[in-house]
């Protein structure tokens, strides 16, 4: 057997190999997977993982099927201005829901912890985000006309709670954590006033050392909401 | 000229492999079982091709059929509920010491056979010179 030959098959071998031992190793990475203590526990975050792999197909058929509805509605109410008047209004109602991805001009403001060193007399708890300034941020945008907000990704909706477990916060029964990251659509000129006027952000946040970044944005992006809205208690009044 | 190949075919392979996308975690187990059975094929074409007696259709063939079949195997392992694959990892891994075992003997041999060479060449010269200086 020619030496030439062998050694290129086993170079070509070679080459598929690394390939796969390189995927391997990022998708062990990207899993997140740390050393774990106990079997049952790497099988639940099997589990865990492949259900989110499960949830995430099925959330982008639901895109697409949910894109195709749109599609049949607009082409079926094309020719009557009714039902046309009707559609709008249904997406307008979708919009405020928080159901649809939307775009436009408005904010983005970037709100982080105190970066600086804290002395041995100060207390951290002065010096992070709470819940709580998030929740007055979030009335504070809305106060200023914003039609839609977002927080780290998080759609606000009218269901939408704000709150703190520990060292995060949870935002739609999801976690969040420093640098938040939240996008309003509205006004511009009105929505970047409450970094000046003399509110929440100049009186409390930027003098507990909370870095508040505001800037304008002609197509600011923000995500639908990707939880359930319940409706199981309400009927309408008689 | 094999270990050129080899660490050759290691370089590109890793510059492909850190820029294409990964796959669904689902399936990793199976990439893994099928990593091994090609390591153990590879071992073993090294040990084949020290020992002159490489064969190409039977490397060839046993790098995708191990592997496709490690994979196959584990896949039943999932249906059964019995880790299957932990016999596939324990046969291709003891292969492969088996192979790494020749590979070192074979060089230790002949670094040993080198030096015996090297000595005796050695002597040789010596007895040479002594012989003409006798003269």
């Amino acid at each position: 057997m020619n030496k030439n030959r062998i050694a290129l098959t086993l170079g070509i071998v070679c080459v598929i190999l690394t390939i796969a031992i390189c995927v391997q190793v990022n998708t062990i990475k990207n899993a997140n997977s740390t050393v774990s203590k106990t079997f049952a526990e790497d099988e639940l975050r099997d589990e865990v993982l492949k259900w989110k792999e499960k949830y995430e197909r099925i959330s982008n058929e639901l895109d697409e099927a949910e894109k195709g509805l749109a599609k049949i509605r607009e082409e079926s109410t094309k020719d009557d201005s009714n039902s046309t008047s009707k559609e709008e209004q249904i997406t307008l109602n979708n919009n405020l829901l928080g159901m649809t991805n939307l775009e436009g001009p408005g904010i983005e403001m970037i709100v982080e912890d105190d970066p600086n060193e804290i002395g041995p007399l100060d207390d951290i708890y002065n010096h992070v985000v709470h819940d709580a300034d998030l929740r007055v941020l979030v009335n504070e945008l809305k106060n200023a006309g914003a039609e839609a907000i977002s927080i780290n990704g998080q759609r606000i909706v009218n269901t939408t709670a704000i709150t703190c477990i520990g060292n995060v916060i949870k935002i739609n029964d999801e976690r969040i954590t420093s640098p938040f990251t939240i996008k309003a659509i509205g006004f511009q000129e009105s929505l970047v006033g409450i970094d000046w006027r003399a509110g929440y952000i100049q009186q409390c946040l930027r003098p507990a050392g909370i870095v508040v970044n505001i800037k304008k944005s002609n197509k600011v992006e923000i995500p639908k909401y990707t939880g359930v809205i319940s409706a199981q208690y309400m009927n309408l009044s008689k | 000229m094999i270990l050129i190949a080899i660490i050759i075919g290691c370089i590109i392979g890793a510059l492909i492999g850190m820029n294409i996308p990964t796959i669904p975690y689902t399936y990793s187990g199976y990439l893994a079982i099928a990593i091994i059975a090609a390591l153990d094929s590879v071992f073993g074409a090294i040990t084949s091709s020290l020992k002159r007696n490489f064969d190409m259709k039977i490397f060839i063939s046993g790098f995708f059929v191990n592997a496709i079949l490690a994979m196959a195997l584990t896949y039943l392992g999932q249906k059964l509920n019995v880790d299957i694959y932990l016999a596939a990892v324990v046969v291709f891994v003891g292969r492969m010491f088996n192979n790494l075992g020749t590979i070192r003997r074979y060089y230790v041999e002949k670094l040993a056979s080198n030096k015996i060479i090297a000595k005796a060449e050695a002597a040789i010269k010596q007895a040479n010179e002594a012989s003409k200086s006798n003269k």
